[in-house]
């Protein structure tokens, strides 16, 4: 019989068994939590081969610990203190660091109870696979639990319960290892790593091995690399800087967060995002409930060290203080040229000289007439958003550049993002890192100090190599890239790619409740090389006249069951993400490219939407099932434009086609009558051909909208990447006007069925504010008026803004307008009022996102949804709770908007290349004017204009160094000819003609696009 | 204790106790108490707590059924809840509440039970939750926030001198208490420090407090609290000698005697309850109280009263040295006892 024992206590030796503390809650009460807890004998050390710890199996600890450091020949594991984890984890979770862990629960919890996203990242490390840390339960264990002394702070209690640990690993390793013969056993020993002096000196004094992490790392072997991983925190104590005495205060100190609470509870501080200034390094905005406009920051000390994606307190000044935001590009690179970084502070007079240009740049860029909006100061930081940041480094910073130099150096590190500050970091290996792409992680800002100080967590790979910009891009855009662990991939059907659907005569439970469609003619039409292939269309006559229309999208939930690792994954990554020359999939390429991909002549499970219209397009009925389906061709958009174009064809499949293509017509007049937008941004597709290859731009002869293709000349001359506008096609809106009715029926249905927490997806209708700075711009330039009262009104009145002479100025405008609108995002039914559900751009009332599941998560959440709402699959009980389906829209919103802008900015970094490319190969051929293209003016600033270069699909700046005159009110510059001899007045939405020219930084290598007027006037002496 | 005794009851009681040497039922002298038991923090959750039983305890006994036979026992707690205060006053109250287990009279009728409550409620809230006794550690933010304290008591059992074991038990619950140490948050709106210059402002009065009259400085925009130490029960109370006990004396014309069982309550015509403190040795009286049908008249009360100071003094010394036994039971020894278990 098992015995069992009673671990509980009585209550009065609660002190024992209790441990009590008290809470505040959100609502300001104080309450007082019991936790119980109960000692036991049996809590394994973690050390494999343990012969006094009989019962764990899951050791991972060596037996004889790591041998290689050089203080501990007999072997060592490695016991961190807290403050270890809160400030080096980049040093723990580098893959040279690989020492034995010991982890406390003391140390799991204080890390815990100090900073969620560090405890995160512990969780992470501790069960990584090349990581070796194990978790002792020390307040659980008799011998290492321990009790508060009367008036002991909760910190000196830890450290001691930490000491303890150490102090009871020390005595039970060689108790497990009694001596065999003469010869003494080698006993490793547990070290315990702290910053903390005190805990240290105590430690030592109780004969408990002991060191901080600078000395630790020192006696590792490979020391040079894991000292750059050590945050900056920890160098400073050791080798404070000479200035430090004399260090000049720049900032305001922040206060601490409970005042920062106090305050906005009080309405006197106001919390928000802090958005940097890409244009002006000396401005920021918040945008604050409070106010319609968002907050203004003007100046280092107001801004007060936020970094861009902090949330920050911000205190609003009197409103006679109130400015307006510059009107002219300050650039940091070129202001804080000659700033030194070794005493980067600033007692010498090269910084009165940066004090003194930066405050002219603010006055300067003051003077403007334009609206004045709330300004404030940032009084504290209520939530650092730091990460690591892709960077450069500044070549100019480097003291040596001698290869060999190891010495210690500190540098400058740019951020690819314009957003961000320079990073001050210390390192032994600056010089190799120069031209490479670096990840640094910026540690702390103090006041005394322009920059933030950071440390080097590791090198991504040479500047412009493909590996090095994509894998920056992932990281800047915090895409999830890592390659699928093997948890998911065990969730993948056992069979592999050799899966089938099973015949339908063998009943089994993939047939249960599915409608067999394989005898109809499916196609799928996709843009072309499309590997995932998620959506497949037919149609037919019915008997009775009217048409029977079916949308075919892949059964992705079959193979996808919640609360699975591959479920998880999916939710976390949210989205595929498509770069120009990679994809980053969503779910794993097995079932993305083939188990659920829609293939031609493939049996594949289909979840069906099956409409029964008559010949205007009307919905008699609507239908969902799940099915299999049989595609009888994967066509390209051009291939299917094709079979529409060519009269000869009468089979089947092309009259199905038709019938969806003069069906589509209908859908799209009906949608547009109803107020629908069609907007425009500007989108490129970046070819990535080799030379030899035929063109690989696909541009059938009689398409609407015909794709330009911008270098089809100069191809032959051996260019390798294309960039060319994206064509457009009857056929692509064919499929769109199919889906769009899908994800409509499908929202209405999985709102019927659950009100509370169906997955839709909503455009809010811009406010009016946001389109008053495009009206005026268009009304004094152009004389046009824009109607925003309502999406119908807009797109009337964006169809009127035509000028005859410039084809190209209605998609401007359509981009600009699209740019003052907000995002759409997914929600949860129950979240927002009935009333705001509206799709604005779409002018429908509901949707939602079915028809991509393959490569959108939300499109698996409606599947599961409808599945249920059909009474095909029941549904998960989590996805019963709201609060759960919230938690999962915040994640999709935010992957969404991370991966299109990963997207775009790979398009721009190709598009960089190429027209470096093109530049090259006018320079070989003599052409000294470079690449030149038309471009439209889109802004307008005291000292530059903003040009939007259509071709390329590029945005870019044209400034002058020289004082122009500025017409704010007109959106006019005019600048002084020295060819025409006079002066010309270049206006918005003026077409001009732009030399473009990719220089590299000298000092980082961070390549830029500069661009220089040609005509009506040369800039470049300007 | 269950039905009302009669008239030879009533004066076979008296006139024992008026015989010399008077004689009780259970063999005590009349200034004798029943033994007292003492134990504090009773229940986890509250911010402090006690049991005080006089007599042999029913509960937890293995007779607990016999019913009669035990003593008085009385459970108070106290909880502190976080309140807004209003503009005037400074804030930190002490509200008192008494209940009856229906088991302790089952001879009483629900709304007898209830005045039997709101009575003691209201002896109870004279004495403790006058507004002299009030801590000044009760304040969180001045003006805006304090703890209001709860005292909450049970009567478990009555067996005769409920107001002393009541009394003793809110002292003993009281003194348990800790207030959890908060630290007030302020944010000071942007003053007019900015517009006046440091240097015009730094005359030496203005450094050295509030001494100017054209001071023009807000006060302190409190608004808020943080919890300092989130594990630490906190401190005492601030006026924690200051609780009193209460002694009452039972009075036959002649003599009177302490601590009476229900029979002996029943069969005498008055009663004084005396409440003392000794803050510092000091005796203070904090209420007085007659009650019963007989009378009494002032030169015998002050004599009483004489009497009473001195059983209470006694009472209050041993109250105290028990209450610092228990806080010693309860973290010292509790800790020693553990680690000595372990070097076992």
């Amino acid at each position: 019989m098992v015995h069992i024992t009673i671990q509980k206590r009585p209550y009065n030796e609660a002190v024992v068994t209790q441990r009590k503390f008290f809470k505040k809650t959100a609502r300001g009460k104080v309450i007082k939590i019991i936790r119980e807890r109960y000692l036991r004998d049996d809590i394994y050390c973690g050390i494999i081969g343990c012969r006094l710890c009989t019962n764990g199996t899951t050791a991972v600890l060596p037996t004889s610990g790591d041998t290689t450091h050089k203080d501990f020949p007999c072997g060592h594991f490695i016991l961190p203190d807290t403050n270890i984890f809160l400030t080096q984890m980049d040093l723990f979770e580098s893959n040279q660091f690989a020492f034995p862990v010991i982890l406390l629960q003391t140390v799991m919890e204080e890390v815990r109870h100090r900073s969620l996203p560090l405890y995160n990242r512990l969780k992470a490390l501790v069960k990584s696979d090349d990581k070796q840390v194990w978790v002792f339960y020390n307040e659980f264990r008799c011998e290492t639990a321990i009790i508060r002394d009367q008036d002991e702070t909760p910190n000196d209690r830890n450290d001691r319960s930490i000491r303890e640990g150490a102090k009871w690993y020390n005595s039970h390793i060689p108790l497990a290892r009694p001596p065999k013969g003469q010869k003494p056993p080698k006993v490793p020993q547990v070290v315990l790593l702290t910053e903390d002096a005190g805990n240290r000196g105590k430690a030592l004094s109780a004969n408990i091995p002991c060191m901080s992490i600078r000395q630790y790392v020192e006696g590792t072997r490979n020391p040079a690399q894991l000292l750059d991983l050590l945050a900056s925190a920890g160098s400073e104590e050791i080798e404070p800087t000479k200035a430090t005495g004399a260090r000049a205060v720049l900032y305001a100190e922040h206060l601490p967060s409970t005042a920062l609470l106090a305050g906005v509870n009080a309405g006197q501080l106001h919390q928000g995002h802090f958005n940097a200034n890409s244009y002006n390094y000396l401005e920021g905005t918040v945008p604050v409930p409070a106010f319609a406009k968002p907050v203004l920051l003007v100046g280092r000390e107001n801004m007060n060290r936020a970094v861009h994606g902090d949330i920050v307190a911000v205190e609003i000044f009197p409103e006679s203080e109130w400015k307006s935001p510059g009107d002219e590009v300050v650039d940091a690179e070129s202001t804080l040229k000659n700033d030194d970084v070794e005493s980067g502070d600033e007692i010498d007079e090269n910084d009165t000289l940066v004090q003194a240009r930066e405050s002219r740049a603010i006055r300067k860029s003051m003077q403007a007439l334009a609206e004045k909006q709330p300004t404030g100061r940032v009084v504290g930081i209520v939530k650092r958003n730091w990460r690591a940041y892709v960077c450069h480094i500044d070549a100019s910073s480097l003291t040596s550049s001698s290869t060999s130099s190891l010495a210690l150096q500190t540098i400058f590190a740019s951020p690819v993002s314009r957003l961000l500050p320079r990073i001050r970091i210390r390192t032994r290996q600056a010089p190799s890192l120069v031209g490479q792409k670096i990840l640094v992680a910026p540690d702390r800002w103090d006041r005394t100090s322009r920059y933030p100080d950071g440390h080097f967590v590791r090198a991504l790979g040479k500047v412009e190599s493909k590996e090095a910009e994509q894998e920056s891009l992932l990281l800047e855009f915090d895409v999830p890239y890592r390659p699928f662990g093997k948890a998911i991939l065990d969730c993948l059907p056992a069979e592999g790619d050799a899966w089938i659907v099973p015949p339908k005569s063998s009943g089994g439970p993939v047939w249960r409740d599915r409608e067999d469609l394989r005898e109809l003619i499916v196609c799928s039409i996709d843009p072309p090389g499309c590997q995932d292939i998620d959506d497949a269309l037919h149609a037919r006559r019915l008997p009775n006249g009217n048409i029977e229309a079916g949308v075919h999208i892949a059964d992705v939930s079959h193979f996808v069951h919640p609360d699975t690792p591959m479920d998880t994954e999916a939710a976390s990554r949210g989205t595929t993400v498509y770069l120009a020359d990679k994809r980053v999939d969503m779910l794993p390429s097995l079932l993305g490219t083939n188990l659920c991909s829609l293939r031609a002549g493939v049996e594949r499970l289909a979840f069906s939407v099956i409409w029964e219209l008559t010949e205007d397009a009307n919905i008699v009925n609507v239908r969902f099932t799940k099915s299999v389906i049989s595609s009888k061709a994967a066509l390209e958009y051009s291939e299917a434009q094709m079979r529409l174009d060519d009269s000869s064809l009468t089979d089947p499949l092309t009259s199905s086609i038709r019938l969806l293509n003069s069906l589509a017509k209908k859908l799209k007049a009906k949608r547009m009558a109803a107020g629908a937008l069609d907007l425009a941004s500007p989108e490129v597709r970046i070819n990535l051909a080799s030379p030899e290859s035929s063109d690989p731009l696909v541009a059938p002869s009689n398409s609407p909208n015909v794709a330009t293709s911008s270098n089809s000349k100069d191809k032959k001359n051996g260019e390798t990447i294309g960039v060319m506008q994206k064509a457009l096609l009857a056929t692509n809106s064919l499929v769109e006007e199919f889906m769009l009715l899908a994800n409509i029926s499908v929202a209405m249905r999985i709102n019927e069925a659950f009100s509370q927490t169906a997955v839709l997806r909503r455009h809010v209708a811009p406010p009016k504010t946001n389109f008053e700075k495009l009206q005026d711009m268009l009304m004094k330039r152009k004389g046009f008026t824009l109607d925003v009262s309502s999406s119908g009104a807009l797109a009337a009145s964006l169809d009127r803004c035509v000028d005859p002479e410039m084809p190209a100025f209605n998609t401007l405008v359509r981009i600009m307008a699209t740019r003052c609108m907000t995002s759409a995002e997914y929600f949860c039914a129950g979240s927002v009022s009935r009333d705001t559900f509206g799709h604005y751009g779409l002018a429908s009332p509901i949707y939602t996102h079915f028809t991509s599941p393959i490569r959108r998560y939300a499109d698996v959440l409606a599947h599961r949804q409808l599945a249920a709402a059909i009474a095909h699959t029941p549904l998960h009980p989590s996805f019963h709770s709201k609060v759960h389906i919230e938690r999962i829209m915040d994640v999709l919103n935010r992957r969404h908007r991370m991966a299109q802008m990963a997207g775009r900015a790979s398009v721009e970094f190709y598009v960089g290349l190429a027209l470096r490319e093109r530049g090259e190969v006018l320079a070989k051929t003599g052409n000294v004017g470079g690449v030149a293209e038309e471009a439209f003016v889109v802004r307008t600033f005291r000292n530059g204009l903003g040009v939007f270069v259509f071709e390329l699909g590029l945005e870019g700046l044209v400034m002058f160094k020289q004082d122009v005159r500025f017409d704010a009110e007109n959106y006019t510059v005019t600048l002084p000819s020295q060819t025409a001899g006079r002066e010309v007045t270049i206006a918005l939405f003026d077409k001009v003609k732009v030399r473009i020219d990719v220089e590299k930084d000298k000092n980082t290598q961070r390549g830029r696009v500069k661009m220089t007027l040609v005509s009506p006037v040369d800039s470049s002496g300007l | 204790m269950t039905t009302a005794l009669s008239k030879v009851e009533i004066s076979y009681i008296r006139s024992s106790l008026l015989s010399a040497p008077p004689l009780r039922a259970d063999e005590r002298s009349p200034e004798d108490f029943r033994p007292i038991a003492v134990e504090t923090g009773v229940a986890p959750l509250a911010n402090g707590s006690a049991r005080v039983s006089i007599g042999e305890s029913r509960t937890g006994r293995e007779t607990e059924a016999e019913g009669a036979a035990g003593g008085t026992e009385v459970v108070a707690a106290v909880k502190l809840e976080v309140d807004g205060v209003g503009e005037d006053k400074e804030g930190g109250k002490v509200i008192c509440n008494v209940s009856c287990s229906p088991a302790a009279y089952p001879h009483l009728s629900s709304p007898a039970l209830d005045e039997l409550q709101s009575d003691l409620t209201s002896v109870l809230g004279s004495v403790l939750s006058h507004p002299s006794l009030c801590p000044k550690n009760l304040v969180i933010v001045p003006g805006q926030k304090a703890w209001s304290l709860r005292l909450d008591t049970i009567i478990f059992a009555d067996a005769g001198n409920v107001l002393d074991c009541l009394m003793m038990a809110c002292r003993a619950a009281l003194v348990d208490t800790r207030v959890p140490s908060t630290r007030s948050v302020e944010y000071r709106a942007p003053g007019k420090r900015n517009e006046v210059p440091d240097d015009i402002m730094d005359v030496d009065e203005g450094r050295n407090g509030p001494s100017s009259l054209l001071e023009t400085r807000e006060p302190s925009r409190v608004v808020d609290f943080e919890l300092t130490d989130y594990w630490d029960e906190g401190e005492v109370l601030e006026v924690r000698d200051s609780w009193p006990v209460c002694v009452t004396l039972n009075m036959l014309p002649t003599m009177h005697f302490l601590d009476a069982t229900s029979q002996e309550e029943s069969a005498i015509p008055l009663r004084l309850h005396a409440m003392f403190a000794f803050p510092g040795g000091k005796p203070t009286l904090h209420g007085m109280r007659m009650a019963g049908a007989g009378t009494s008249d002032l030169s015998q009360i002050r004599v009483l009263l004489k009497n009473a100071e001195k059983y209470a003094r006694n009472m209050w010394t041993g109250l105290e040295a028990k209450l610092a036994e228990e806080e010693g039971r309860r973290s010292i020894k509790a800790r020693e006892k553990f680690y000595g278990r372990r070097r076992r």
